[in-house]
């Protein structure tokens, strides 16, 4: 294993069902750099099998504030254009913690399907008791087989198994910001879920120089942070609307990701009393909030809190885009959970219009504390949106703290990923990585 | 100097348990950290926070801190299969050599951790 790098591979041939670890050295790391654009690479090279390909980043996984997250990149069913969307949660930083830089997962299995990565190891097993379940069913029934309830899933739900457009990923029980289509393409390749559990080591080239930075860049987020609060309020309130007094009532505790100092899901307690603490015989007592935009498209129906909470858990059941259910609710005259449920079920959910850009959109298009210069203008912003983005998906960042830590300079995460890989990212480099992320 | 777990602060982040892991490993792997976040009931978002002392284990619940002398049984209560990795671990020496303080203290974001 080299420093910050298991420098792997891990092909995965679905119709064969036969998985090979491939080495990559310090070349391919120099040319294509990590996340994001490595994704790119290894989707170019193997893409006569239509692969989808999950990654992580130099800094996925380490102490730098905010390097928890990986990557998925494939052929976006709905735009026709290579995208990348992050792992959320744990994933990412489990995925390369199990041991593997990146999965291709090429062509398409014959039945269900499920890839269960642990201790540098793969297996493809049977995943037909799998298939029909809700993601949250499946994620439960994964921990519950494999035997430890921190695993992590990313999973599809019903409505990818039924082919639908509009289908998303599913992070555990929470939705993810695949707007392109990418739980439908596993769903077509049989792939109903794959499990992760990671248990590595990584060495760093100067250990002492890289936990210094990450820990002067730890001072700072502090700072940053201090008397922001939590949770998907103060992004909601960066896109322009306050909804704090809205999620008040409901807020039980504000969840990271991981490496990330600023927690930006909020759990809402639906079912259960909100300031209860202790654990409670309620299996399924509210929602995890993961995606600010999200709870404003679905609160713009008339949804209260609650509903909204409601709703998006149907969505993460499903496994649908809460964006396209929102558009379906709006255009059925939706406005309760309930209702939006049944209408999953019952009929076709719109993708609607084609999601633009390369990027996945979860972080706001703003900053969401300042910090980052003047910014006027839609142009303006959304340049500096999708390089920090891609930036950030190269690394392996958490896409929403890109857009809150101006000090997470592109140059100061180069020097992380020298001090941590004992590479040199030059700024051609990286600027070559970044158009090639952003399809530019 | 001790340890001090605020576990309603914690944001289940994981740097405290990289950060120890590297005091004891000069690598960064979550596995070998003398602290880590209990995140097994994720569907109820109940989480916390556990600290393998010398003698002791200390059991940040949301609901409050209970401390347990390792070896000592409980009648009537199993441990939790989450926990279990932390009792092959190295109990925290409050990363002794390091003058800074204690890493995981450095590197938590929330003061969820502080040293007393």
């Amino acid at each position: 294993m080299g420093d910050l790098v298991n420098e792997n591979v891990l092909l995965v041939d679905l119709a064969s069902g036969e998985t090979e670890e491939e080495m990559i050295d310090e070349e391919f790391f120099g040319e294509h750099l990590s996340g994001a654009a490595a994704n790119l690479a290894l989707y170019e090279r193997h893409a006569d099998g239509d692969p989808v390909v999950l990654g992580t980043g130099f800094l996925t996984g380490t102490l730098v504030p905010g390097g928890g997250a990986g990557v998925v990149t494939a052929k976006s069913p709905r735009t026709g254009v290579v995208c990348h969307a992050p792992l959320t949660l744990y994933l990412g930083a489990e995925l390369k913690y199990a041991g593997f830089d990146f999965v291709v997962l090429k062509g398409a299995a014959q039945a269900p399907t499920c890839l269960w990565l642990h201790d540098g190891m793969a297996d493809v097993k049977d995943g037909s008791s799998l298939w029909g379940k809700t993601a949250w069913e499946a994620t439960d029934a994964i921990r519950r087989d494999l035997g430890e309830d921190v695993i992590q899933v990313l999973s599809m739900g019903p409505a990818a198994e039924r082919g639908e457009p509009a289908a998303g990923l599913v992070a555990n029980y929470w939705p993810t910001p695949d707007r392109f289509g990418f739980a439908g393409l596993l769903g077509k390749k049989n792939v109903k879920a794959v499990a992760i559990r990671g248990m590595g080591l990584f060495d760093l080239s100067d250990e002492e120089g890289f936990v210094a930075a990450c820990m002067d860049l730890a001072a700072q987020a502090k700072e940053l942070l201090s008397g922001k609060g939590g949770g998907v309020g103060p992004i909601a309130a960066a896109m322009g609307e306050d909804i704090a007094s809205w999620l008040a009532p409901l807020t039980h505790r504000h969840k990271a990701d991981f490496g990330t100092p600023y927690a930006a899901n909020t759990f809402l307690a639906t079912d259960q009393d909100p300031s209860v603490m202790q654990e409670t015989q309620v299996a399924e007592p509210g929602m995890l909030l993961t995606d600010a935009g999200d709870v404003l498209a679905l609160k713009a129906l008339g949804m209260d809190a609650k509903q909204t909470a409601r709703a998006l858990a149907v969505c993460a059941r499903q496994g649908v885009d809460p964006a396209a259910a929102a558009r379906l609710a709006a255009e059925q005259g939706i406005s309760d959970a309930d209702s939006l449920e049944k209408a999953l079920a019952s009929m076709s959910c719109p993708a609607g219009d084609a999601p633009p850009g390369t990027m996945a959109a979860l972080a706001p298009d703003r900053p969401v504390f300042g910090g980052f210069g003047d910014l006027s203008g839609e142009a303006a912003r959304a340049e500096w949106w999708n390089r920090r983005q891609a930036v950030g998906a190269i690394f392996g960042m958490d896409p929403r703290f890109m857009c809150m830590a101006p000090f997470l300079t592109e140059e100061k995460l180069c020097e992380l990923v020298s001090l941590g890989a004992g590479l040199t990212v030059d700024r051609e480099k990286l600027d070559d990585a970044v158009n090639k992320v952003l399809g530019e | 100097m001790e340890l001090v777990l605020d576990p309603l602060k914690c944001i289940e982040c994981g740097a405290c348990e990289l950060a120890c892991g590297y005091h004891w490993d000069r690598a960064l792997s979550p596995v070998t950290s003398s602290i880590m976040v209990y995140r097994a009931r994720e569907k109820k978002n109940y989480f916390g926070l556990i600290l393998k002392q010398p003698e002791h284990l200390v059991l940040g619940r949301p609901e409050g801190i209970e401390t347990q002398r390792i070896g000592a049984v409980t009648e009537g209560r199993e441990a939790d299969a989450s926990a279990k990795p932390i009792m092959l671990r190295e109990a925290c020496d409050l990363c002794e050599g390091f003058d800074q303080g204690p890493l995981c203290v450095l590197f938590c974001p929330t003061a969820a951790i502080t040293a007393a």
